[in-house]
């Protein structure tokens, strides 16, 4: 799930983000208030050149606002950023030739096309005209909307604009992807391209940040997660450990009878759903693989055994348990 | 940067490894006309744009035509001796003023909502991230309004022209007027601007930019009036050429008076402390480059443009120094009078009036661009960044 994407040379690739400074995002200590708001109350962040970190939060907990901070847009009342190697606030400009913004809220130029927003945006970072054009064409195609090209931007659908929003992001190649809830709106097949996108993007070497609160889908793409709460960092981890973490799985056999009984004989305590599933508690891969060995050298009929929910999910929930 | 090759997204060569950093108010004609091409984009291909260009035209020209029948109608009437007076001019203030008070309508609905109609559609946010500067983003939004300001002028073109075919009127008197008609609504252009960028609501900024333009337009002489008991003297001394004491022609013709030096009270209106009001008016500042050649008496111009030059140059100059009061019982003048000739003064008053509006235009781009710098330390009650 984790390692899909993660090149060569990764952990030399984080070195180089935090130590020398030359690449991925660095955040801390980032506090930034609205007057009486404080939206972002100490956030802690690293997110990895070649990886895919997700940003996970409940709505109000800050994402957009640290998102904002991190495209040189707000300053940060206190605390540091480092962009790709460079200060968001005293080098502003070279930090935005490197970053990548797509915004949640999908505002488009309607009167023009999709082609010509992509060509605008290319004139805005400075490309050529022709290198603008071509680099349009291309991420037309990259984005599935060749064939909406010409049409008017305020006729796309609203997954169709969220696609058009990630391909203007990805105009100037840059360095580093910020992407605010850049799934919402989008069909399966879509979410499906964007996780392919996603990856192949880490995989080229570039920090990927991504905020969401479809957990589910981070699950599948992301290698690191951040989690905000209150504007605050709550805790921050590898989505490998975050699998690997004791959680809640789901064993579903052909009879729930001989289950239950092989489970009580066991010693493993479970609970049973509607339908016979039996849920309990496993700390990871490993001991779901011995369970599930075990009760199939026991003659359990064993039909599927999978976490009951995401990784992300569960270690979401239980940082929303322990706050409680 | 050498990931050209594994996929799509490869990057770009263009994007070099060092980009040279520019300032917030750094300008490259690239960016500009970036920007103003994307805004006349956003404007152009709607079609209220289209049908209010049609209406101008229709409104101007059939304003042309009233004027033009009524003024001939004047000049048939047995008042006028001479029917061969030229009507150009006439209808040419009528025409320029007509145009100059719709662009000055049109003006502002054109940039007031260029930057918080913008922030609030959620597309300036995006512009600002890219590597366009602040200044970039607001020089190019002002071209691009200052452009659609101008086709409005242009529409108008052909009946400023007819007023010309009517005779009486320079080719530089019109070049000149247009010139400053052009400027005018750039100006205002610039102040619909610098409140986009002040305001959250689009209607803020409007009625803000009409209250700037209401107030050169017609608070300026409105004060102009108001300020006139300011500026009067009631005892203010003054040295007259009169009949002497001894002389009593006052009530019955005895001939020619002795006149003398000496110092009355008098009440005297000290325009030249307040002409300034008139001067930043844009119809003064049109009226007083345009027309006829500075010689004309104020009876002789016939047409509100050299008349407003006429007034405002009159209000600058002043009271005379001297009063020749020396006439005889029937009012003629006697001998030769010692009184210095009061000559008002002829230069122009337009460049005052330009400089100021100008200044106003400028200091609209440059609150506009101050609010547009990234990254934002404050932001404004109620607006956000994207």
């Amino acid at each position: 799930m984790t390692s899909a994407g993660a090149p060569p040379g990764d952990s030399g690739d984080d070195r180089s983000g935090t130590v020398t400074g030359h690449g991925g995002i660095v955040v801390t200590d980032v506090h930034r208030a609205f007057g009486e708001v404080r939206a972002v109350d100490g956030v802690d962040l690293v997110a990895r050149p070649g990886a895919v970190t997700a940003l996970v939060g409940p709505n109000g907990s800050g994402k957009t606002t640290l998102l904002l901070v991190l495209a040189g847009l707000l300053v940060p009342d206190t605390g540091s950023v480092r962009i790709a190697g460079y200060d968001p606030v005293t080098e502003n400009y070279a930090a935005r030739a490197r970053t990548g913004w797509m915004p949640d809220t999908f505002g488009t130029w309607d009167s023009l096309t999709s082609r010509e927003v992509l060509t605008t945006v290319a004139a805005a970072y400075r490309l050529p005209r022709e290198l603008g054009v071509q680099r349009a064409a291309e991420l037309l195609e990259l984005v599935h909307l060749t064939e909406y090209a010409d049409t008017p931007a305020h006729v796309l659908s609203r997954g169709q604009k969220q696609r058009l929003g990630l391909a203007r992001a990805l105009v100037h190649d840059p360095d580093v992807l910020l992407l605010d809830e850049p799934a919402s709106g989008l069909d399966p097949r879509s979410r499906v391209d964007l996780r392919g996108l996603l990856r192949r993007l880490a995989a080229e070497g570039k920090t990927v940040l991504v905020s969401s609160h479809v957990l589910a889908e981070l699950d599948e793409m992301a290698d690191d997660a951040v989690f905000l709460s209150r504007g605050r960092t709550v805790a921050s981890e590898s989505v490998e450990s975050a699998s690997a973490a004791r959680r809640t799985w789901r064993v579903r056999a052909l009879d729930p009878e001989p289950l239950a009984a092989w489970l009580t004989a066991a010693g493993v305590p479970f609970t049973v759903e509607e339908d016979g599933a039996a849920l309990l508690s496993l700390d990871g891969d490993p001991s779901a693989a011995a369970l599930l060995r075990d009760a199939v050298g026991a003659g359990v009929p064993i039909a599927s055994i999978a976490p009951s929910s995401g990784a992300l999910e569960q270690a979401y929930l239980a940082l929303e348990e322990e706050r409680r | 940067m050498s990931t050209d090759t594994q996929t799509g997204t490869g990057a770009p060569a263009a994007v070099p490894g060092e980009i040279a950093p520019r300032g917030d108010w750094a300008l490259s004609w690239n960016g500009v006309r970036t920007v103003a091409t994307l805004e006349l984009r956003q404007r152009l291909r709607s079609t209220r744009w289209k049908i209010a260009l049609v209406v101008w035209f229709v409104v101007v020209g059939g304003i042309t035509l009233l004027t033009t029948g009524a003024v001939g109608l004047l000049s048939d009437s047995p008042g006028m001796d001479d029917p061969r007076t030229p009507l150009g001019p006439l209808v040419f203030g009528i025409v320029v003023f007509f145009v100059l008070f719709l662009g000055l309508l049109v003006a502002p609905t054109l940039s007031a909502s260029a930057i918080n109609g913008d922030r609030n559609a959620g597309t300036l946010a995006t512009l600002q991230v890219t590597l366009l500067t602040a200044a970039e983003i607001v020089v190019g939004k002002l071209l691009a309004a200052w452009a659609a300001a101008l086709a409005f002028l242009v529409a108008s073109i052909p009946f400023i022209a007819f007023a010309l075919v009517l005779g009486g009127l320079s080719v530089v008197a019109l070049l000149s007027t247009l010139g400053l008609l052009a400027i005018m609504l750039g100006v205002v252009c610039a102040v619909g601007l610098g409140f986009s960028a002040l305001t959250t609501k689009t209607s803020g900024s409007a009625v803000l930019t009409y209250l700037v333009v209401g107030g050169l337009s017609i608070v300026s002489v409105v004060l102009f009036g108001l300020t006139t008991p300011l500026v009067t003297v009631r005892d203010e001394p003054v040295r007259v050429w009169a009949p002497a004491d001894t002389y009593d022609g006052l009530v019955e013709p005895t001939g020619s008076p002795q006149c003398e030096w000496r110092t009355e009270e008098q009440w005297v209106v000290h325009t030249e402390r307040t002409w300034w009001l008139l001067a930043v008016n844009p119809f003064v500042v049109v009226a007083d480059a345009a027309g006829s050649p500075v010689d004309d008496e104020f009876m002789g111009a016939a047409d509100p443009l050299s008349g407003i030059r006429w007034a405002v140059r009159e209000a600058r100059s002043g009271p005379a120094d001297e009063v020749d009061y020396c006439f005889d019982w029937y009012g003629n003048p006697v001998g030769d009078s010692p009184v210095a000739e009061r000559v008002p003064d002829s230069s122009p008053v337009w460049p005052w009036g330009l400089g100021v509006n100008l200044l106003l235009g400028i200091g609209g781009v440059l609150v506009a661009v101050r609010r547009l710098r990234i990254p934002h330390r404050k932001l404004p009650r109620g607006t956000r960044v994207a």
